[in-house]
């Protein structure tokens, strides 16, 4: 049988978003951590993912809960942003996404593999396919760190080392954290995606800057961008 | 016998790019590997946070040569989160259609890069024969051949172009035929199935675990795809369903990767037709750029601390953009652009997935993979 159109149910998934939290917040609720079901706010279906607002001692704790309890099988994304703008309690922010992808090895019968097809139409309750966002913020500090998860998703080991070498967030935990994208000899500190680093364009008098000194000028220099 | 390390790379036919793949081996046996990236690291991340929302487009396009498309709709639905643009549903059909023929072309690069690797120089003539078909339909609706910087925030660019959908079957007809010839090429040739069969064994479950998505885990015998599970676009008004290969019970091996890949060509050019019969408005009809059918009203600004995301299924798997929008004074820029490019996390699991095969294999099931170094780098 032919699906057509296979797409998950937008209202079943908002009802697997609030479970989880609903789960997330009886167990983790007293202890500042704040989980809510979302919904995407662009496209023209309507999509909905776990937030979580997580402090850094919890990172763990919630990280094995989410694995072993919410079937969050997949570290899609680990990623940091340094804000030396905004208030002293969220200097660094790591951001984590997951997912529930529920892939599982397919079954065997008589010594012949049976390939799993789900039927995106009717799956329900832990068989849902789910995206979790979890904001950590860190407050001000020189050496900001969060626990490591690289051994509950094998997958979160490269994302932590990108996000020390660029960001310079450090996960506690992790083994052999080294550069993988600026060279290997790149100064102990250097981290180029903090704010203290600017480019050359990020101040407005200098974006028409010419290189090649043709001294050119902007028809809109001096105006507020 | 003693272990010895052995450096492929940065210049190696295996690598597809610029990289280095450390081999630690014992005799023949691979018995440790370390991928060494970042020799075309570009720093995309953080150029783009100085310039405008709709410039980074452009950059996009740039992280991938193979696929550009792909990448650029990727931040496109992205910052749509972010700014909470609705899209027309006839620029959601122009969109799929773009982005499925970027698929085919893709596959098709991987293929004709893969079949040299394991010994099969005609492959690769037949395939960018076929890309090209593919690229010259992309050029027309995108405007150049490769970077074609395509969609807008809120629609694309440009309507389809007049007689565009004739051309486009009657290509689609032969590239359908000619998939055919590429079975006949390399699922009959011994040498290439004694060369991908029952080497570089990977199971589904362990892929997931590690990050790995997209084609790779398909064949592994699970049908998981982000245009299904997080459906964007118009996926769910097409008739289609996602390509899946029945593996062994140890796990996929090259030829389940090749033969997945070869499944979705078909399944994307498929769709293509199908969304040529199905675009609202006809496919025949042409809209003025910039037309409201073609095209929604859309903010140049985000606000401060707004935050998007948005899963894509990309070529290589499950590629997405993180953006945070505003700063101080600059809501015209993002505060933080984060990319995940599924590569990025694919060549190390790859890499430890040909432990304890010859370094013979190494080709083989690298190539399997399909690695792009420019999404890798960044």
């Amino acid at each position: 049988m032919k699906i057509v159109g296979m797409r998950i149910n937008g209202a079943i998934q908002r009802e697997a978003a609030e479970s989880v939290c609903s789960a997330l917040m009886s167990d983790f609720g007293d202890e500042e951590l704040v989980a809510e079901a979302a919904r995407h706010s662009g496209g023209r279906l309507e999509r909905h993912y776990v937030s979580i607002d997580c402090p850094p001692a919890l990172w763990r704790l919630l990280a094995e809960t989410l694995s072993s309890e919410h079937g969050a099988d997949h570290c899609s994304m680990i990623t940091g942003i340094h804000w030396p703008e905004k208030s002293p309690d969220m200097q660094w922010q790591v951001i984590i996404h997951l997912m529930r992808t529920t892939v599982r090895n397919p079954p065997s019968k008589e010594k012949i593999t049976q390939p799993i097809a789900v039927d995106a139409t009717i799956v329900q309750g832990d068989d849902m396919p789910l995206e979790f966002e979890i904001r950590i913020a860190i407050p001000e500090t020189r050496e900001p760190a969060v626990a490591s998860v690289a051994d509950i998703w094998v997958g979160a080991d490269w994302n932590e080392k990108e996000t020390w070498d660029l960001v310079g967030i450090d996960f506690e935990g992790h083994e052999g954290m080294r550069r993988v994208l600026l060279p290997h000899e790149t100064p102990a500190g250097y981290h180029p995606l903090q704010k203290q680093h600017k480019l050359r364009y990020h101040d407005y008098e200098e974006m028409y800057d010419d290189p090649q000194g043709f001294q050119r000028k902007p028809v809109d220099k001096g105006r507020v961008k | 016998m003693a272990e010895m390390w052995i450096s492929m790379g940065p210049q190696h036919p295996m690598t597809h790019g610029l990289w280095t793949l450390k081999v630690k081996v014992d005799g023949e046996t691979v018995v440790d590997t370390e991928p060494d990236l970042g020799y075309i690291h570009r720093g995309v991340e953080k150029i783009c946070e100085a310039r405008d929302f709709t410039q980074i487009t452009t950059y996009c396009d740039r992280l991938c040569y193979a696929s550009a498309n792909t990448w650029s709709h990727s931040y496109i639905y992205a910052a749509e989160d972010l700014m909470g643009v609705e899209v027309p549903e006839r620029a959601e059909y122009i969109r799929l259609i773009a982005t499925e023929l970027q698929r085919i072309a893709s596959h098709l690069m991987w293929l004709g890069a893969y079949c040299p690797d394991i010994g099969n120089l005609t492959g690769l003539v037949w395939c960018l024969r076929e890309r090209e078909l593919m690229m010259d339909l992309l050029q027309e609706l995108g405007g150049s051949r490769m970077h074609y910087n395509f969609p807008r925030i809120g629609g694309v660019k440009r309507d389809l172009p007049h007689g565009f959908a004739q051309r486009c079957k009657v290509k689609l007809d032969i590239f359908l035929d000619r998939i055919q010839e590429y079975e006949a090429l390399l699922d009959e040739s011994t040498i290439f199935l004694i060369r991908t069969q029952g080497v570089g064994y990977a199971k589904a479950a362990d892929q997931i675990n590690h990050g790995v998505t997209g084609p790779n885990v398909r064949a592994a015998g699970h049908n998981y795809d982000v245009r299904w599970a997080h459906p964007y676009s118009v996926y769910d008004e097409i008739d289609w369903t996602p390509s899946l290969e029945r593996p062994s019970i140890k796990g996929a091996d090259c030829y389940d990767r090749y033969r997945v890949r070869v499944e979705e060509m078909r399944e994307s050019a498929k769709m293509v037709m199908q969304s040529l019969e199905q675009i609202p408005g006809g496919a025949n009809t042409y809209h003025d750029p910039g037309d409201p059918a073609i095209l929604a009203k859309a903010p140049s600004r985000a606000k401060d601390g707004e935050t998007g995301f948005h899963h894509y299924e990309d070529s290589r798997g499950e590629s997405m953009f993180y953006l945070v929008g505003g700063g101080e004074g600059r809501g015209k820029m993002p505060y933080r652009v984060s990319i995940r490019s599924p590569m990025f996390i694919t060549i190390p699991y790859a890499s430890k997935c040909m432990i304890g095969y010859k370094i013979a294999d190494i080709p083989a099931i690298m190539g399997s993979f399909d690695p792009c170094i420019g999404e890798t780098d960044r």
